[in-house]
């Protein structure tokens, strides 16, 4: 059972730094996800993990050794592709136990080993095809078992799901997570698909531009937002940023009050920060409830979003019951629940926190 | 496609593929004709009297060792070309393939200067005709002392098909996905033995048509064996089926029948190799 300890580590492509002096610690047997947009430096974090990228500064430690000099063969890591990397002319069985062909493992051992994990993963009877010759959810379970055999230290993977189709992701998201549970080897897990950050991990590491934003389980990332990038990033629909001011103790949404718990020494202009589910509908005039027009209705199944127009270019969204009807242009007022509004120092983009 | 479409694009296929298996055909039949019927009139298209007189001359004629010195008719020194056409095909080919794939690797993989003009400089050194090289190869080679001998004619070859070679493999590893490599990597292989286990397997297509192309471009050759050699002894068979012509006499039979046997080795490897060579070119073609 192995930590993962990051300290320090940069990483720039020429005059590109993609990385920048990059702190992380992942807890033994954590499943950890990498979750950022694209170019976040989410997967060259992972191959510098593995030892395919070489660090520009910084080490990186399994335990109490240090790894970040070692070359990939020697980490003792698994690495799943996005690809999934299968050997072409290799069959499955060879795939798995290639990792253990190279490191001499007797051919007995390897063999029982292969049947092993082709028996857990339900691909006993594929052994003998070609990569070609599987589905795209059986490759991705032959990169898996390739990752297993060996029993590494720490599995990496790369934007495994993200080759499947909806329902078979939705499906591997479960198995994964199952595995991970049964295996309990630490994991680190890149994705930019943040229902799967959110549905799989034990930690979820937001990452922007090189930089950690927030570190944090997956309830602590949605419900309590480090920063504007964060609050933006995780959440379907995203959260509502709208501007907001402080005078004499209060603060207001174009014009309107809103009853909130104030932090200390917090700016006069703010950013309040609210999830489309937390904004109830309200008729204006209603106490509490700042007034506007309705912009857009858009139906996503079991409920509605209604996107209300509070001042020129400013929109809050509210996710209600799909029963709930509304008409472009209706005039109608959204409430904020006080008890789920989050506050933003907009120079900083930082939380502010009571 | 319509039935009157399809009409025409054949008969123009068959026409096409009557021109160009013409000649052998004729070759074949002429080999196998008597003398006196070679040059009746008008010809016949196939042997009346089939004969393999010219086949066992030259297989089983008797070879210039043991008939040495002068007076030895051209047929007997058949075997001695064809082992030597044989030795330069396939050393040309060994040493050709060998450096175009590393070359090629590490064109694809590494990072250096000028990595990414080199393929295009090659390409463009091919589509120089390789006889405005001949001359100044081969005062190189009396200059190294390396003219007429079969190394000389080894060194010729390469310089001519390694450029395509290196290409076609620089095209054929631009398509095998990193990744797998890294795969091989993490899972603890040696950069040699991804290379060995990994790469090469996956780039046989690609290696097989390129062999194929430089052999059939040094067995083909005439122009550096003319020029390079000079001994009876180390002429490629092309310019040695030359000799079968004196200036006053063609012995239409033996150069036949040397034609039919210097096109079986080829013909052979190519009918092993066709699949390979589609898929070589193909993924050279679309991917390069």
């Amino acid at each position: 059972m192995t930590d993962l300890i990051v300290q320090g580590l940069s990483k720039s492509f020429g005059s590109n730094q993609v990385l920048k002096a990059l702190d992380l610690t992942v807890p033994s047997r954590q499943f950890v996800t990498l979750l950022g947009p694209s170019g976040c430096g989410k997967t060259t974090l992972l191959r510098m993990i593995a030892g395919l990228e070489k660090a520009t500064a910084g080490e990186i430690r399994f335990g109490d050794r240090r790894v970040d000099m070692l070359p990939p063969g020697e980490r003792n890591i698994a690495m799943v592709f996005q690809s999934y990397a299968l050997y072409p002319t290799m069959d499955v069985a060879r795939n798995i136990g290639y990792g253990l062909e190279v490191r001499g493992t007797p051919k007995p051992e390897r063999t029982e080993k292969i049947g092993a994990v082709a028996k857990v993963l339900e691909i006993a009877h594929l052994l003998l095809r070609k990569p070609k010759q599987l589905s795209g959810g059986q490759r991705q379970r032959v990169a898996l078992g390739r990752a297993m055999a060996r029993r590494p230290d720490i599995f990496l993977m790369d934007e495994p799901l993200s080759n499947l189709d909806a329902k078979l992701r939705a499906t591997m998201r479960g198995e994964l997570r199952r595995f991970h549970l049964d295996l309990g080897t630490t994991t680190v897990y890149v994705t930019h698909d943040q229902l799967e950050a959110m549905t799989m991990s034990d930690l979820v590491v937001v990452m922007n531009e090189g930089v950690v934003q927030q570190i944090g389980t997956p309830e602590e990332v949605y419900g309590k937002p480090a920063n504007l990038f964060v609050a933006g990033f995780i959440g379907t629909p995203p959260m509502n940023l709208i501007p907001a001011q402080i005078s004499n103790g209060m603060l207001a949404v174009a014009g309107t009050p809103i009853p909130v718990p104030l932090p200390p020494r917090a700016p006069p202009d703010v950013v309040l920060g609210v999830r489309p589910q937390d904004v109830a509908m309200a008729a204006p005039g209603d106490a509490g409830a700042i007034p506007g027009k309705v912009w857009m209705v858009e139906l996503i199944g079991s409920e509605r979003l209604i996107e209300v127009e509070i001042a020129p270019k400013i929109r809050v969204t509210a996710e209600v019951r799909a029963s709930h009807r509304a008409s472009i242009d209706d005039a109608v007022a959204v409430r904020p629940d006080p008890a789920h509004i989050h506050l933003f120092d907009p120079a900083t983009g930082q939380a502010l926190t009571g | 496609m319509k039935p009157w479409v399809a009409a025409i694009l054949y008969a123009v296929l068959g026409a096409i593929t009557f021109v160009v298996c013409f000649p052998l055909l004729w070759a074949i039949s002429t080999s196998l004709k008597p003398k006196d019927e070679i040059f009746r009139w008008p010809p016949t298209i196939w042997p009346e009297n089939i004969t393999f007189d010219a086949y066992r001359e030259l297989l089983f004629g008797g070879s210039v060792a043991s008939a040495p010195g002068a007076g030895v008719p051209p047929s007997a020194y058949f075997l001695t070309w064809f082992g030597n056409s044989i030795i330069v095909s396939i050393g040309s080919t060994v040493i050709s393939i060998t450096v175009a794939t590393l070359a090629a690797y590490s064109l694809t993989r590494f990072r250096f200067w000028g990595q990414r003009a080199v393929p295009y400089i090659a390409i463009l050194g091919y589509m120089v005709p390789s006889v405005i090289f001949v001359f100044p190869m081969f005062l190189t080679m009396v200059s190294l002392e390396l003219t007429d001998t079969l190394f000389s004619l080894i060194l010729g070859y390469v310089c001519i098909t390694l450029p395509f070679c290196l290409w076609l493999m620089w095209a054929f590893f631009r398509g095998v996905p990193i990744e797998i490599e890294e795969a091989a990597m993490v899972d603890g292989a040696t950069r040699l033995q991804v290379f060995r286990q990994i790469v090469l397997p996956v780039a046989l297509p690609g290696i097989i048509a390129a062999s194929i192309f430089s052999l059939i471009v040094s067995w083909n050759d005439y122009l550096f064996g003319r020029v390079f050699m000079n001994s009876m002894e180390n002429l490629p068979l092309t310019v040695g089926v030359m000799h079968f012509f004196d200036g006053t006499h063609v012995d239409w039979a033996l150069m036949m029948a040397s034609s039919v046997l210097m096109t079986l080795p080829m013909a052979i490897l190519f009918g092993f190799m066709q699949r390979h060579l589609v898929a070589g070119f193909g993924a050279g073609a679309v991917k390069g």
